[in-house]
């Protein structure tokens, strides 16, 4: 029996193999027809789009909601604020040109712009801040961050159409810094006004571009507001964007993101991974762009409710015991500076007394373990007390980044030698969240980026431990002090600068000889920029990426 | 007689994709739900969110994550009856959204990965198969080393050699064809020396046929002799694997996918799974369960247009089935 | 020309294929086994100031991001993936077996019953199978090692049912059963060794291909916690290096390739051995 279509295998394969050589050949000449970088550092050229590729897609673009920074670094680019910060921390007007604080800091009153229209049309006024803020603390906002940063907030008066009176429960000298963080960004109350889920697809807010479809799991196009003409100051320029449009696309391996940047296959990347930065300075089509990020750096918190770590003595010999400087140096090429207070560099009344109290110092760690009465070692060389082996549980979520686990696993390492048994402990994020609940945990992994040094209060307040029960805490470490509860406090009260400056100075202190957390590296943007590619900014309050001053060389 | 055969034969396939849909479900809802943790923590962005306890109840409640398991699955089982997949709780996103973004992408890798593998099996089993000692040795041998190459590992391996190295091909990305190569190829080389070791073995049987020899002895030369007789022959146990394969292949695009990058169902579910979001993760399930029952339907047609023995085809691709 | 009817010597019955792969697999039970007898070094020892060292006569495969020997930790990781492979494979091992034997033995109802719900299980991708299964088990090679386990209990099954089903209605079990055997009697004398034939030959080669989904959930972040050295976490945790540091991923994919490569060699020959004595 025959027929006559027989399939033939080796023919199917012909146009197989002719359409991949087309492919492979197509490949090769878009990246051989790429220009050469004639950049003479002229003026900035309109036009253009940018492609920008980072490392995590937000699960939601309204700030809002939930409140991750991947959202704050898209937020960034279509959302206005109420208020501008810059380098010194100084708050700058932006859609709020003043503002009078009064009845002892417990009402704020905002003057706003006129001119600023949405780009769906809607008008900005005092009833846009008042949905605004509403919004945030809505429970069914479901914010994670922007709701819980402004938990005094009580309501919003509307004095006129452009003025509006904002109240909240108690002193809080940091609320102008939090209004200035892209978490905050003002949305149109039009777009607010649609279901939760649908706002989270397409938001809509008045900055300088336009959120115009997002092909999720892989990017997000923005293109430019023509109408833009309310900068804020700490911008380069004023007017519309330079670039006609972005494509924000998520690419979250750092090697791939890496070498599409070397190749001019996109223009800007973030999270320029640590073993990139060498060949990135030595390439002259690339350039870093780098900052710290504000806030409670990169650290493991020591949970004080239970041994070991009930012991201030263990607690400071855990981190004289981690050598960090070097871990830091191996995993990250020595770009990463250690961070030794509680508080990153960048962050307003930063206080540097404290960059080298926490030292790798074996020698004194081994002297206060056999204070503490972990005098004997086992025959694996671990510290013993009362027949029971020094342990530390650190459970380290799935999520984590792999060199934030290499850290770990190299303070793990050196501990080692002082006799403390480090269990790493991989969890599904989930797991690890459970855990964290339920205070199961010696040491939790974790940072904080905010603009304000009030971050000492949700990360070290006694009234963000939940009440040390089961549940969501931000004081990882369960510390629990009258005495700093009460100077954090006092700063939240006070207007005076200097005597803020003051009691942080005291706050920062206090924390850093509890001895609390090992810190190890400020948080940082760290972008790679090709050389076609000009005018990009990090932004101060959060130093997240700003695309409004970039422009591209044709 | 053979039309009651049929009807019944058509009434018990139904029941049987039913059966796998609600069992795909069950199992899904299940597992998702015998996570630890609390899946209104992660939404708010788990241990490290500052969020009020307000915003924990409003989602507890919102999602009904306060009712016993069992309400729970019930409403689940209830909605999914009416069509309704539910919304995604970490995507914001009607599931049938989500699917309908992300499915193109992931189809067209696993078909054009089975595709790539039939092509690679077929070329070596035809190129090779008894063509003397040395050469079928090489085939057979180049067979089971690409069965067992792991293809997350290949497609690492290629990334660097053609990405990083020759820059040939794009590193990531989804929307050109270029992007299509590597990660197809990665799945459709191991799974292509799996094709061809089952489709050499039942070669060489279908090859030791006496109709085969007197197809010889009739003067018809050895490409012949495999095109017009053995093929069909030797094609019919890989056919029948094809709809296995492929919802084997929609698994692994999990792990292909976050290597190149590339947006898509696989990685999809990666995520859903980790963030507990019970919707999504059994919407994808179900998909790819009815992936694979669309897939048997046409593997089983394109077995029987394949098989020679025509007369008895239809009771014996019923028997893959019942 | 006239085709030989003999079969030719199929490759992986030559001696040398056979000789490589149960060298290579005593090579790692040694080393699964008694891994300093091999690599005395210590696999988690860092050496922050030796990381990234590409491979050279002191390193042979290099060393990490840690600066931890990639070879001593590829040794020293084939017991953790030899365990889970073989681990997962006992459990759907015996697990098909169970589920196997009620099919093909039960009654005409348990029959079409466990046969279905086989056919529905069947149809899951192991591999999301395993992935939901590990996400709810908790990571770790226990965990690993059962959810592989049970996401392949339906392939086994599905085999031992079909087994069972034609030993059963064979001659001699026929004959058996006229004879007045005890069931019992008759499943242990003829239907379970033929049963299982196949099926050691399968679970020989199921090894390999079990390693390979570890390695693939490792891969993802759902097995042995780094800094373990476990072939697919070592290989996870290299991916983010690749374009630099090839070998930390290189390496382990190569252990995996040859370990499935020997499992499939020694398991097909234990089928042909098998097939030529049956017959």
């Amino acid at each position: 029996m025959t027929r006559s279509h027989n399939p033939k295998p080796v023919l199917i394969l012909i146009p197989v193999v002719a359409c991949l050589a087309v492919l492979f050949y197509r490949y090769d000449t878009d990246s051989k027809t790429r220009h050469p970088n004639t950049h003479q550092g002229s003026a900035p050229h309109k036009g253009g789009t940018l492609v920008f590729a980072t490392e995590r897609e937000p699960l939601c673009l309204d700030p809002h909601v939930y409140g991750d920074m991947p959202q704050v670094y898209i937020a960034e680019q279509y959302l206005d604020r109420l208020v501008s910060m810059d380098e010194q921390g100084t708050i700058h007007p932006w859609l709020a040109t003043s503002w009078e604080i009064a009845d002892g800091g417990l009402t704020y009153v905002f003057h706003l712009r006129h001119d600023v229209t949405f780009t769906d049309g809607t008008k900005f006024d005092a009833a846009a801040v008042k949905r605004n803020l509403d919004h945030m603390v809505d429970p069914a906002t479901q914010s994670g961050t922007a709701g819980g940063y402004i938990r005094q907030y009580t309501r919003t008066d509307i004095l006129d159409p452009y003025t509006a009176m904002v109240h909240l429960s108690s002193p809080y000298s940091a609320f102008l810094n939090v209004l200035a963080q892209g978490f905050l960004g003002i949305e149109s109350p039009a777009a607010l006004a649609r279901p939760r889920d649908v706002n989270c697809q397409s938001p809509v807010g008045s900055g300088p571009f336009i959120i115009a479809h997002w092909d999720h799991q892989s990017e997000v196009i923005l293109r430019r507001n023509p109408a833009y003409a309310w900068g804020p100051s700490t911008a380069q320029h004023q007017g519309p964007a330079w670039l006609d449009g972005i494509v924000w696309r998520f690419i979250a391996e750092p090697s791939v993101r890496f070498a599409m940047l070397q190749a001019g296959e996109v223009g800007v990347i973030d999270s320029v991974p640590p073993e990139g930065e060498t060949p990135a300075k030595a390439n002259p089509d690339v350039s870093l762009l780098m900052a710290d990020r504000p806030g409670n750096p990169t650290n493991g918190t020591l949970n004080t409710l239970r041994p070991p770590f009930n012991d201030i003595r263990v607690r400071e010999a855990f981190i004289r015991s981690a050598d960090i400087d070097g871990a830091l140096g191996s995993i990250f090429f020595h770009h990463y500076a250690r961070a030794g207070g509680p508080l990153s560099l960048s962050t307003p009344d930063y206080s540097p007394n404290f960059e080298h109290t926490k030292d790798y110092d074996p020698k004194r760690a081994n002297e206060l373990l056999e204070k503490a009465g972990w005098k004997d070692r086992d025959s694996e060389g671990y510290r013993l007390r009362d027949g029971k082996r020094l342990t530390v549980h650190i459970p380290i979520s799935t999520v984590l980044a792999p060199a934030d686990r290499t850290l770990w696993e190299q303070v793990q390492a050196t501990a080692r030698q002082t006799g403390f048994d480090v269990r790493l402990e991989p969890l599904s994020e989930t797991a690890n969240i459970a855990r964290s609940d339920a205070w199961d945990y010696d040491v939790r992994i974790g940072y904080w980026n905010t603009n304000t040094p009030d971050v000492l209060r949700i990360v070290f307040g006694s009234a963000f431990t939940n009440h040390f029960q089961h549940g969501i805490h931000q004081n990882a470490s369960g510390y629990s002090s009258p005495i700093f509860d009460g100077v954090v406090e006092q700063a939240l009260a006070t207007q005076d600068p200097q005597q803020r400056k003051a009691l942080y100075q005291q706050a920062q202190e206090i924390i850093a000889k509890a001895h609390l957390q090992i810190t190890t590296y400020s948080q940082t943007t760290r972008l790679g920029v090709f050389s076609n590619v000009h005018g990009v900014r990090i932004e101060p309050s959060l130093r997240v990426i700003n695309f409004y001053d970039a422009w591209m060389t044709p | 007689m053979t039309k009651r055969l049929a009807s019944q034969r058509l009434i018990s396939r139904i029941g049987l994709s039913l059966g796998m849909l609600f069992a795909s479900a069950t199992l899904t809802f299940l597992a998702v739900r015998m996570m630890p943790g609390d899946p209104a923590t992660i939404i708010l962005g788990g241990a490290m969110a500052n969020p009020t306890p307000g915003a924990v109840a409003a989602i507890t409640k919102e999602y009904g994550l306060d009712r016993p398991l069992i309400v729970q699955y019930g409403f689940y089982i209830w909605r999914l009856l009416h069509g309704d997949l539910g919304i995604s709780f970490s995507q914001h996103l009607h599931v049938a959204e989500v699917l309908r973004q992300q499915m193109l992408p992931t189809l067209a890798l696993a078909s054009l990965s089975l595709f790539l593998a039939w092509a690679l099996a077929l070329v070596s089993v035809f190129c090779t198969v008894r063509r003397g000692r040395v050469l079928s040795s090489l085939g057979a041998s180049l067979d089971i080393s690409a069965a067992a190459l792991p293809p997350f590992w290949l497609g690492i391996v290629l990334l660097w050699i053609f990405a990083f190295r020759l820059h040939l091909l794009p590193p990531a990305g989804s929307s050109s064809l270029a992007s299509l190569i590597m990660p197809a190829l990665s799945l459709a080389i191991p799974l292509g020396g799996f094709l061809a070791q089952v489709t050499r073995e039942s070669m060489e049987i279908a090859l030791d046929q006496p109709f085969i020899l007197s197809a010889r002895m009739r003067g018809l030369s050895m490409g012949q002799v495999l095109r017009r007789h053995a093929l069909r022959h030797a094609l019919l146990p890989g056919i029948a694997l094809s709809a296995w394969a492929l919802g084997a292949l929609l698994g692994e695009t999990a792990v292909i996918e976050a290597i190149f990058s590339r947006k898509g169902l696989g990685r999809t579910l990666v995520y859903a799974v980790s963030a507990q979001d019970m919707p999504l993760t059994t919407g994808i399930v179900l998909f790819v369960t009815v992936a694979y029952i669309l897939a048997s339907l046409v593997i089983e047609i394109i077995h029987e247009l394949v098989d020679p023995r025509l007369a008895t085809s239809r009771r014996r691709s019923a028997s893959l089935w019942l | 020309m006239v085709i030989t009817p003999k079969k030719l010597i199929a490759w992986e019955q030559l001696p040398i294929a056979i000789l490589f792969a149960s060298g290579f697999l005593v090579f790692l039970l040694v080393a699964a086994i008694i891994p300093n007898a091999i690599s005395a070094t210590d696999p988690y020892a860092i050496a922050p100031r030796h990381a990234f060292l590409s491979p050279d006569w002191n390193h042979p495969f290099g060393t990490d991001q840690s600066g931890r020997d990639i070879l001593t930790r590829v040794i020293h990781g084939t017991r953790q993936s030899l365990l889970v492979g073989a681990g997962a494979v006992a459990i759907s091992f015996s697990g098909g077996i169970i589920l196997g034997l009620a099919g093909g033995l039960g009654p005409h109802w348990v029959q079409k019953g466990i046969g279905a719900v086989i056919d529905v299980l069947f149809s899951f991708p192991a591999l999301i199978l395993a992935l939901l299964f590990s996400a709810s088990l908790g990571t770790g090679a226990g965990p690993l090692a059962l959810a592989i386990g049970i996401a392949a209990v339906p392939g086994y099954g599905k085999m031992v049912f079909s087994q069972v089903l034609s030993v059963r209605h064979s001659g001699y079990v026929e004959a058996a059963m006229a004879l007045g055997h005890t069931p019992f009697a008759i499943v242990r004398q003829h239907v379970l060794p033929n049963a299982l034939r196949p099926l050691i030959v399968t679970a020989t080669m199921g090894v390999g291909q079990t390693i390979v989904w570890a390695a693939g959930l490792s891969f993802l972040g759902l097995g042995a916690p780094p800094p373990t050295p476990e072939w697919g976490t070592m290989m996870s945790m290299g991916r983010d290096f690749i374009a630099d540091a090839w070998w930390l991923t290189l390496f382990p994919g190569l252990f995996i390739v040859l370990t499935v490569l020997s499992t499939t060699i020694l398991g097909r020959f234990l089928q042909r051995r098998l097939e030529g004595r049956s017959s």
